[in-house]
């Protein structure tokens, strides 16, 4: 089964976040979802701390020298794995695009963040002429805005597309729940479900969100 | 969406894992910036288990005799005091 690698140099840009999203939707879907967590500050560690989704196993603590057979073992059991990084420019990134079926390079849409998130994808291209292979790779826009597109954004999407990349839709709205569910753990449905996870947003629209980004993911891999 | 079997027909494709793909992976990393970032470890000796003082008075001629013992074999004397112990838990 696939791997799926969030990457970009920068911090903060919401890789934990499409990671979390991913590994609990495919798992809604019925999959075995295998999450490694690379990442030195252990978002995803924690956000298991307090329970993990049905159908997803997490390892941490994976460093440079274990990356490539971690993902080798969990490749090879019929698990989809879903790899988050550390927001670094390092070797530990390197190997682990070296081992994706799609990379995906989350930004929210600034300048800076498209301008850091580029060395990923010029990364990954490297990586494609140095083995041989493609690797399929895409970008996906995060913390935008619910209300509308703002002319920022529009104007990001043209540049990628307009230099062969290839931007996930839907983005990844700034939403409560996508911040919260580090805090309570599981995924977005137990958070619908039970009314002592309070947020100060709408979970349903956050559900609807992360469905429809886990499909364009899905489309993908195929 | 819903259901396994639509997830049954993903297949990952056949990656290089040889230490030779990894070396030119990392090559290419490192050409971009992205270096080997690894936590070093601590240099240095590591501090040792042995945290208890004694603090015994002994005759000069049998603190020098266990100084020299003690040396003969390589070891600290704390650690022939240990094994002096041993033995004496073992012939009491």
């Amino acid at each position: 089964m696939p791997v799926i690698v969030m990457a970009s140099p920068k911090g903060g840009v919401g890789k934990s976040t499409c990671a979390v999203l991913l590994a609990s939707e495919f798992a809604h879907m019925g999959a075995d979802v295998t999450v490694l967590d690379c990442d030195p500050n252990k978002s995803l560690t924690r956000w298991a701390s307090h329970g993990l989704p049905k159908g997803v196993t997490l390892h941490g603590d994976i460093g440079r020298s274990e990356i490539v057979p971690t993902i080798r073992a969990a490749d090879g059991d019929g698990k989809i794995v879903i790899v988050d990084l550390e927001g670094l420019a390092s070797q530990l990134v390197s190997r682990a695009i070296s081992q994706a079926d799609l990379v995906i390079v989350p930004m929210q849409p600034t300048a800076l963040d498209a301008e850091i998130g580029s060395e990923a994808l010029a990364l990954v291209k490297e990586e494609e002429d140095a083995l041989g292979r493609t690797i399929r790779h895409a970008v996906v826009l995060t913390k935008t805005s619910a209300a509308m597109k703002s002319r920022v954004q529009k104007e990001l999407e043209e540049q990628l597309r307009g230099a062969g990349i290839d931007v996930i839709e839907p983005s990844l709205v700034a939403r409560a729940a996508f911040s919260e569910i580090f805090a309570y753990g599981g995924d977005l449905t137990n958070m619908l479900k039970d009314p002592e996870m309070v947020t100060g947003g709408k979970i349903d629209k956050a559900i609807e969100n992360a469905r429809r980004f886990t499909e364009a993911v899905y489309e993908r891999l195929k | 969406m819903s259901g396994s079997n639509r997830l049954s027909g993903l297949t990952a494709r056949p990656k290089d894992t040889t230490v030779a793909d990894v070396r030119r992976v990392d090559e290419v990393g490192e050409a971009r910036g992205f270096l080997d970032r690894s936590p070093r470890k601590k240099p240095g000796r590591k501090p040792s288990p042995r945290t208890h003082q004694l603090h015994p008075k002994v005759f000069p001629e049998i603190g020098e005799a266990i100084a020299v013992e003690a040396e003969r074999l390589g070891i600290t004397q704390g650690q022939l005091i240990e094994q002096m112990w041993v033995l004496y838990q073992e012939h009491k």
